[in-house]
């Protein structure tokens, strides 16, 4: 079970972000872009259109091929993920040399392929995944930002990361170059865990304890995605906000009782 | 905020037989060509009426050929589009067009910047290195499975009778996935799967998630495997 939502915030004239949940795939999508004029927009929904397209094919074609090097490391799913995405980046790469104003157009991207007890992440920039499980909340994604990188290698304290006026610099975005450095990871779930993907509207005014909080609560899914929009316009609203909320209870249930389907189908 | 001060460019143009002058990349688009209706005209019959011209998005500047006849060159090299950098030489006919761009003057926060708000993409940053990663292996005791020893390569590995599962269980009642080993990082727990029936390590139940030590021993779906740290290795 899912609830995904976007809102365009309080200061920005267009949404540039877009997203995908599709229970079926077992693939859920958040995608922030950035460009001038409509470009983000155009950015992030190729994206989007690029990653389902590609898995959707998968599915039906096991000998599709795949896009860039293997990684050794994890699944063959989790691989797939990572072609998908990196057809994408050649999509958005091409289409921003169309037209002048498409130039240099980009996203951010964190996918979540879910299949059965594992889930396969993959990102490239400041959108995020987070991972709710038994009342605490850990992110599995790193953030390709600057700040994050200056964290890391332990120049600036976190306080200082979030406080940083160049916190809005990605030091990886999809679509801005011919090729692009997908960074995967694998781990296993299991029912009750609950995911979020979201954009850095969310996580800029919002911090982890307060999404906790609501993530942990009575509500309803959509209710709490509505929620988490509400908290990111409540401090600023300074930028766009997209959230994907996933219950993986339901998902897993609804996953075999789709298979049992098919298998009485057949 | 000092950092965020517009980076400013000039063209040096230098036409043939005609000395030079230096423009200042002021407005979005500088037409380039023959005709007077360009910003900047060369009276030239070896150069198109609307030869090319130098574009800014945001703060980059571009450089487009008009699909001329003689075609632009940057560098020497034939372009139809291409980015402008610093000290870039353009060259159409025998005319030269000097790049020049004035980099912000804040030397610790990286260029470009474009509007603060906006999300801007940093390129070339050096990415830091992967650390020396751990591995492990389990050693199979007792139990039916394809082989005695198993490195942990990935990331999540199952422990099933699965395509896919890393630890390979063949009796003939074995669950597709009974467990799952997961490093994150530099360790290594392993947690029950939806279908396994216990989990024992070191003879005490798992529930949720239990992180592994070497020479743990799991009980699993009728197999038992001893869990080892390869150290040193990278």
């Amino acid at each position: 079970m899912h609830s995904a939502k976007s809102d365009t915030g309080l200061k920005r004239p267009h949404n540039e972000d877009r997203f995908v949940a599709d229970p079926p795939l077992g693939l859920y999508v958040v995608c922030d872009g950035m460009g001038g004029g409509n470009a983000g927009e155009i950015a992030s929904a190729l994206a989007i259109e690029a990653i389902r397209t590609h898995l959707a094919e998968a599915d039906q074609r096991a000998d599709l091929p795949l896009i860039g090097s293997c990684d050794a490391t994890v699944s063959p799913r989790a691989n797939r993920l990572a072609s998908a995405i990196r057809v994408a980046n050649d999509a958005i790469h091409r289409e921003s040399w169309s037209r002048p104003d498409y130039v240099g157009m980009g996203t951010t991207v964190v996918a979540a392929l879910l299949h059965d007890e594992v889930l396969a992440i993959a990102h490239v920039g400041d959108s995020r995944l987070y991972l709710i499980r038994n009342g605490a909340i850990q992110s599995l994604t790193t953030d390709h930002s600057w700040v994050t990188e200056q964290m890391l290698k332990g120049f600036i304290t976190e306080e200082e990361a979030e406080r940083s006026p160049r916190r809005n610099i990605v030091t990886r975005a999809l679509g801005v170059e011919n090729s692009v450095d997908v960074e995967l990871t694998e781990v296993p779930v299991k029912s009750g865990d609950m995911l979020l993907l979201c954009s850095d509207g969310l996580t800029r005014g919002v911090h982890p304890n307060d999404i906790l909080h609501i993530l942990g609560g009575p509500d309803s899914l959509p209710a709490m995605s509505d929620r988490l929009i509400a908290m990111a316009n409540e401090a600023g609203g300074d930028d766009n906000t997209t959230v994907v909320i996933v219950a993986l209870r339901d998902d897993l249930q609804a996953g075999l009782w789709e298979r049992l389907k098919k298998l009485f189908a057949a | 905020m000092p950092d965020t001060l517009p980076q400013s460019a000039k063209l040096l143009v230098k036409l043939h037989g005609k000395g030079s002058q230096q423009i200042e990349l002021t407005l979005e688009t500088l037409t380039i060509g023959r005709k007077t209706d360009n910003v900047l005209v060369i009276e030239d019959p070896a150069v198109s009426g609307h030869h090319a011209r130098i574009v800014k998005i945001q703060a980059v500047f571009f450089l487009e050929d008009l699909k001329s006849t003689n075609g632009t060159s940057l560098n020497g090299r034939p372009i139809t589009r291409h980015q402008l950098r610093d000290a870039d030489v353009i060259t159409i006919g025998q005319h030269r067009l000097v790049f020049q761009e004035n980099v912000a003057p804040s030397t610790a926060a990286p260029a470009p910047f474009v509007d603060l708000d906006r999300t801007t993409v940093l390129r070339g940053t050096d990415r830091t290195p992967d650390g020396p990663t751990l591995t492990a292996k389990v050693l199979v005791i007792a139990g039916k499975t394809d082989r005695v020893e198993y490195p942990l390569t990935k990331q999540v590995n199952v422990i099933g009778s699965q395509d896919g599962a890393v630890i390979r269980l063949t009796g003939w009642f074995a669950p597709k996935s009974a467990a799952i080993i997961a490093r994150r990082g530099q360790s290594y727990s392993i947690s029950p799967s939806r279908e396994a029936k216990y989990l024992l390590v070191n003879g005490t139940d798992v529930v949720g998630q239990q992180e592994l030590k070497d020479g743990d021993q799991i009980e699993v779906a009728g197999v038992k495997l001893t869990f080892c740290i390869l150290s040193g290795t990278k």
